[in-house]
């Protein structure tokens, strides 16, 4: 009855209000929802057009362009598997150094970074955000790729033993180079989330912690990070969006030649890079020019797949991590007991 | 995608520019043709898009024409899209370095004019410690090399070009263009004149499926490149080369003598070649003896009637005429080896001939324009 004191005389409560002066409710309720039903419209009209437009390289090249690996656009060959490769394998280098280095940087900004830091490393690690992609890409070219080739020459012949990374020879574009710069790209996103989440950790949850005996480390491992764990893996989502359709600075870097590469310092393609490449002399081509919308949306798929797979084996994987954190919780008490 | 709205858009942006001239001129014209032409010629504004190879001519042309009351927009979106924006009627001229097919003529609006424009040779750079120039190669080993099948700069074949050079035993980098290009469809349409191999294994186009090397962007990623890897080798533009300093090969040519891309060298590829009723032409590998053999040509596509077929109106027709008339007069004075003169080689007079008759066919509703 207290909510109906507040309400304007007459009316006995909030809801049993006239429909009239529950309008601008409704036109937000109705704001809302026209706006996310707009999102999904756009998303399905681009999906539809997408499929519109690679309607010749469909009946074209089938199933084999995304099986077959030979892209020969002047004989009309457009299979594309190196080019699906490259694209997630690029990814995938750019996932694995760039997310614990932007974890482990929202983690020191939050809980050990001096107060007065704080403000202008967050403000330094958005700024990467603010650098075009295209600027990346040259600062490889000219300086990274070049600086890097002896380094990957010797990492490749000292680990040559082990698979996929050593053993073969480096070459100035390659895979590593475009994941490493794809690493640089993704840092600033992922980081910012981490951060805003990571600061969101209660308190008392961190107290708890530290006055069962856990050391910093500790303290971070078990409660922070299981914690901000779900907006972690949003924020390496949306990381993992921006590496997978990443074009120009791809390009510039990844060596263009539509071959799978048996090591990680080996050239390759990726589909953004081919659609960009080749797209301007393609218009006069149909089956070219169509070929490369087919590129564009075998991405399309691509991305919501490995965003579903990806979420699917990380909500499984958190799910037995936050077992194995009360566990640790437990362990906790006898911090011998945790480090062994 | 992105690339064909921006185009569209401005394209839009600009048409709707060139209607408001054009009304407001037609009305002047409407009251006292007389007057006005004796007054200086009404303002008109043309667009063009197509081969980037070209771009740095007309947008050096633009900024003469533009104190003679003309302007002209050219957006370099690359051959293929330049053709494809002249069938939407969107541009009122196209750049094109290869001439048209007739799939492309039979997807246009009406007849169409195509005007060879300038040439310019395709060099083949190359970074060897200690050689900075002097370096001789003739089509088949140019193939052998692109083909990955000669490996190392001592090899054999290299050495029997340049006797008494002190070649290196290191091996061959090939670089190549990534993005699709006029200049990897010239230098491989050379090297599929030259290697029966070349041709029937790879083939040429816009982008072929290389057997070797690496990828790069655009000329400058090329010269990058190049430039940062030992014993490296590739193509790039001769505009790009000369303004660049790069070290470029002698290439030996049909005749059978070695000819260093300059600005002569290049011209004189059209010299001995047959010139077809459409113009045509194709400059690869020129039987002329002075003549260098990777020289690639540029198109200038406009409609026969671009009133008619390209929705102009007559003011934006007389300034396309202009325009052309300025091309193949003062404008080709603008091209060559001079210090202020853009390094792309001149047309000979007997094609500038050509092309100004070829101007005179133009109408714009079927009269003649003036």
């Amino acid at each position: 009855m207290a909510a109906s004191a507040t309400t304007v005389p007459g009316d006995r409560s909030l809801v049993e209000r006239s429909p009239g002066r529950r309008l601008p409710d409704q036109v937000l309720r109705w704001g809302l929802t026209s706006l996310a039903t707009l999102i999904l419209i756009i998303i399905g009209y681009f999906f539809v057009r997408l499929i519109g437009q690679s309607g010749t390289a469909i009946s074209h090249s089938g199933l084999s362009f995304v099986f077959g690996n030979d892209w020969d656009p002047a004989h009309n060959v457009f299979h594309g598997a190196a080019l699906i490769v490259g694209t997630l394998i690029t990814s995938a280098i750019a996932m694995i150094i760039g997310v614990p280095v932007a974890v482990a940087t929202a983690v020191f900004i939050v809980e050990s970074c001096p107060r007065r830091l704080r403000g202008p490393v967050s403000i330094l690690v958005d700024l990467l955000a603010a650098v075009p992609s295209v600027v990346y890409g040259l600062w490889g070219v000219f300086v990274l790729a070049p600086k890097l080739l002896p380094a990957e020459k010797w990492f490749a012949s000292t680990f040559s033993f082990i698979p996929w990374l050593g053993g073969g020879t480096p070459v100035l574009y390659n895979y590593f180079i475009a994941g490493l710069i794809l690493a640089i790209m993704i840092l600033p996103i992922v980081s910012a989330i981490s951060r805003e989440v990571i600061a969101t950790v209660p308190q008392e949850n961190k107290e708890a912690a530290l006055a069962l005996g856990a050391t910093r480390w500790e303290m971070i491992r078990m409660a922070v990070l299981p914690y901000s764990r779900p907006g972690i893996v949003g924020g390496a989502m949306l990381g993992m969006g921006r590496a997978l359709g990443e074009t120009i600075a791809v390009v510039l870097l990844i060596g263009n030649a539509p071959t799978i590469g048996n090591h990680i310092f080996a050239q390759g393609y990726s589909l953004a890079a081919v659609i960009a490449n080749e797209f301007n002399e393609a218009a006069n081509t149909p089956l070219w020019a169509s070929s490369l919308f087919y590129a564009g949306l075998v991405l399309f798929i691509l991305t919501l797949l490995v965003n579903i797979v990806a979420r699917y084996f990380i909500s499984r994987g958190s799910r037995g991590t936050r077992g194995t954190g009360a566990t640790g919780m437990t362990i906790a008490s006898g911090p011998a007991g945790g480090q062994g | 995608m992105n690339r064909r709205i921006t185009a569209a858009a401005t394209a839009i942006v600009v048409a709707a520019g060139v209607a408001a001239c054009g009304s407001s001129n037609s009305n002047t014209g409407g009251s006292g043709s007389t007057g006005s032409s004796s007054s200086s010629r009404p303002a008109a504004t043309i667009n063009g898009a197509g081969s980037t190879l070209a771009a740095p001519i007309y947008q050096q042309w633009s900024s003469t024409l533009k104190s003679q009351n003309l302007t002209q927009n050219y957006n370099p979106v690359g051959s293929g899209a330049g053709i494809t924006d002249l069938q939407t009627a969107t541009v009122d001229f196209a750049g094109s370095d290869p001439a048209l097919k007739p799939s492309d003529i039979a997807k246009m609006k009406g007849p169409v004019l195509q005007f060879p424009v300038a040439f310019g040779a395709i060099t083949v750079s190359y970074n060897l410690t200690g050689i900075k120039s002097g370096l001789k190669l003739d089509g088949p080993t140019l193939a052998e090399i692109f083909m990955g099948k000669i490996t190392k700069w001592n090899d054999s074949a290299i050495k029997a070009l340049n006797p008494g050079m002190n070649l290196p035993s290191s091996s061959i980098t090939v670089i190549h263009r990534s993005d699709s290009s006029g200049t990897t469809d010239g230098f491989t349409k050379y090297l599929s004149d030259v290697s029966p191999t070349w041709k029937s294994s790879i083939g040429a186009g816009k982008v072929v499926k290389w057997p070797t090397g690496t990828g790069a962007a655009k000329n400058a990623g090329v010269a990058a490149a190049v430039k940062q890897t030992a014993g490296a080798i590739g193509y790039v533009e001769q505009a790009y080369a000369i303004e660049n300093n790069f070290t470029y090969a002698a290439v030996k040519n049909s005749a059978g003598t070695y000819i260093l891309p300059t600005i002569a060298n290049t011209s004189a590829a059209a010299n001995g070649i047959t010139i077809p009723a459409d113009l045509g032409i194709s400059t690869i590998n020129s039987p002329a003896a002075g003549a260098y053999p990777i020289v690639s040509q540029t198109f200038l596509d406009v409609y026969k009637d671009p009133c008619k077929d390209g929705g102009e109106s007559k003011t934006t027709a007389s300034g396309l005429k202009r325009f052309l008339t300025y091309a193949f007069g003062a404008g080709q004075s603008t091209l060559g080896a001079g210090s202020n003169q853009l390094p792309y080689a001149p047309l000979p007079s007997g094609l500038v001939t050509k092309d100004q008759s070829q101007l005179a066919t133009m109408t714009c509703n079927g009269s003649s324009i003036s």
